[in-house]
């Protein structure tokens, strides 16, 4: 008798029960409400210490006493919180969030993940038509300076913002020739705003000086309200383009046969980028790179989904424009260093640091 | 569920790429490869019909002049696969697919949203991807995506410009089966762009062929591939034989000499 080997039936295996896509990226989405909170908590965190730190240190615990119940505090420490602390803090929180929102934007319709207001010019050129208002004194319909500096600075932005665009499309650009762009378009303008501080007064090249380094010391509580405004103004409409945006970013002629109009939603986004870098600049003036690395902290951390990335990106700016200010406060002890300074000397390995990581990509 | 092109001519700036071209009406239920040498006109042909590109001539979709349509009215009858793969960004799958829906689909309630994208993700056997980031996906696992995100949308008309050209075989067939699947049920209409001769021969109902001297021929595909076309259109030496199951085969030989051509 031979012996037949027996091959086992191969069982049908039932197939597991399913998790639907549906929940699995529930979860998903929660997981990316919690980065939202963490930063939203950590901003929170900066901002108390940044009201605690400088040259009279003070508690944590007393500064979260003092805010919550002013009377008990003794005259002289509420004087130092809500005079000078809590606006200049106040006012790191939202200029780092409309930095922050405006360099996301940007780099998504420009889709350059080296565009920020600052690194293409747009800074500059606010800072250009700031300084024409300081230095010749222009009205303009009868407007106050108070008026007149930032509507000028904002129109500035605005026609940098359209030459990028114009360039951006009409030589159908790469990412580098667009920096590039916006480096020339940045030396250009340092040149004339040079030249506006060779023939203006004393006192004006002090202001402009001032502008160009960018400080929250003249920081006053309605400073803070009115960039607050901006802010709450400019994210709701940028939250009802974020679903256009996320689709652009998956490819830009897909999001068309989507229905999307990618020109009108580039034209909106950069005005508004303009608004926003505007509104940040006109009473703090320059502040580099919180535009350029603020998104890619958001992109790590919450993924490509602009119902994230754009708050989150916003929130990413208050974080480092708070530590940054801690940081201008702490450097060197008993001197507050203009805080563009501090994020410029920390934002600049970081901008290296992109163009190599880049530039690696793109090699391989 | 027709569509017919009546002497269109669509191009880029001051460069028409085909004009004048007109076509016999295609069935509902038709799956029509496009096929051409390179730089004849497929691509631009999708893309007029999509309404990415001016065009002049009419283009009808079941009694509709398609130009006449918003571009509301448009993306729910016309999904469009674009030649270029989804970016290598950080956003996962479904985001991709979802964010198509909300865009095309504001009709669909979250339910139906999300019934049709579980489908989808089924029917192309790219469940495992949809969590993943478009960054950390091979060309053709995004190429997947992309035309997850057309078909999701379960539009009446379907254009998709070369969707195999990063796939390896098995996702070759996947895909054309799938396409296939939704014409035959959905009765829908899709034009695919493609270089793969034998795939269209494999799959698709009819093919029109797009040649450089501007002609365009529509037709069953074993009537239309002939080695005369072939050679008029591509510029070589062809056979069409058979293999041992009956299916028509397409065997190009050597390139013809320009002079020839």
């Amino acid at each position: 008798m031979s012996t037949v080997s027996q091959t086992q039936p191969v069982r049908q295996e039932e197939p597991a029960p399913r998790v639907s896509l549906a929940r699995e990226y529930r979860r998903f989405v929660w997981r990316r409400v919690m980065c939202l909170v963490a930063l939203a908590s950590a901003a929170l965190v900066a901002l108390l210490v940044d009201i605690a730190s400088g040259p009279s240190m003070l508690g944590l615990a007393d500064v979260v006493h003092g805010l919550l119940n002013p009377e008990a505090m003794d005259a002289g420490t509420r004087v130092i919180i809500e005079d000078i602390r809590l606006p200049y803090a106040l006012m790191a929180v939202v200029v780092g969030a409309c930095l922050g929102l405006a360099g996301a934007e940007m780099q998504t319709v420009l889709n350059n993940p080296l565009a920020s207001p600052f690194t293409l010019g747009v800074g500059a050129a606010a800072t250009l038509g700031a300084s024409l208002v300081i230095a010749f004194n222009i009205s303009f319909l009868g407007l106050a300076a108070h008026v007149l500096l930032p509507l000028s600075a904002f129109v500035f932005a605005a026609v940098a913002s359209l030459l990028i665009l114009i360039l951006s499309r009409s030589l159908g650009a790469s990412v580098h020739a667009v920096v590039l762009f916006g480096i020339a378009l940045l030396f250009g303008i340092n040149a004339v705003v040079g030249l506006i501080q060779f023939v203006a007064d004393a006192e004006s090249v002090q202001q402009i000086v001032f502008w160009t380094m960018g400080s929250l010391a003249r920081a006053s509580l309605d400073k803070v309200w009115i960039v607050a405004l901006v802010l709450a103004v400019c994210l709701p409409f940028s939250l009802r383009n974020a679903w256009a945006m996320t689709l652009l970013r998956s490819g830009e002629e897909q999001a068309r046969s989507l229905g999307i109009r990618v020109e009108r939603l580039r034209l909106t986004v950069l005005m508004r980028v303009s608004l926003l870098t505007a509104a940040a600049m006109c009473f703090v003036g320059e502040i580099g790179f919180i535009g350029l690395v603020a998104p890619h902290i958001a992109r790590l951390m919450l993924g490509e989904d602009h119902r994230f990335l754009l708050p989150g990106s916003a929130l990413a700016g208050a974080v480092l424009l708070s530590l940054s200010s801690i940081a201008s406060k702490l450097l060197v002890p008993g001197v507050v260093l203009p805080v563009g300074i501090v994020t410029a000397l920390v934002g600049i390995p970081l901008f290296i640091l992109l163009i190599i990581g880049r530039s690696r990509r793109v090699a391989l | 569920m027709t569509l017919k092109l009546e002497s269109v001519t669509a191009g880029y700036r001051n460069r028409s790429v085909f004009s004048e071209l007109s076509l016999p009406e295609i069935p509902a239920g038709a799956l029509v490869a496009v096929i051409g040498p390179n730089a004849v006109g497929k691509s631009t042909l999708l893309k007029s019909i999509a309404g990415l590109l001016p065009i002049s001539g009419t283009m009808t979709f079941t009694g509709e002049n398609l130009a006449g349509l918003t571009a509301h009215q448009r993306t729910r009858r016309v999904g469009y696969l674009p030649q270029p793969l989804p970016q290598a960004i950080p956003l996962v799958a479904y985001e991709t697919v979802f964010s198509a829906c909300r865009s095309a689909r504001g009709d669909w309630s979250r339910e139906e949203t999300e019934q049709a994208i579980e489908e989808v993700f089924d029917t192309l056997g790219i469940r495992q991807l949809a969590l993943r980031r478009l960054s950390e996906m091979s060309g053709g696992q995004r190429q997947m995506v992309g035309l997850a995100q057309v078909l999701v949308r379960q539009t009446p008309l379907m254009l998709l410009d070369e969707p195999t050209s990063a796939l390896d075989l098995h996702w070759q067939l996947n895909v054309l089966n799938a396409v296939r699947d939704a014409t035959t049920h959905a009765k829908s209409i899709a034009l695919v762009a493609c270089h793969d001769l034998n795939l269209a021969l494999r799959y698709c109902d009819q093919v029109l062929v797009l040649s450089p001297d501007g002609q365009a021929v529509l037709g069953f595909p074993e009537q239309v591939l002939t080695p005369e076309l072939l050679a008029r259109t591509y510029g070589i030496e062809a056979r069409i034989e058979h293999c041992s199951q009956g299916q028509p085969i397409v065997l190009a030989d050597r390139p013809l000499p320009a002079s020839v051509r």
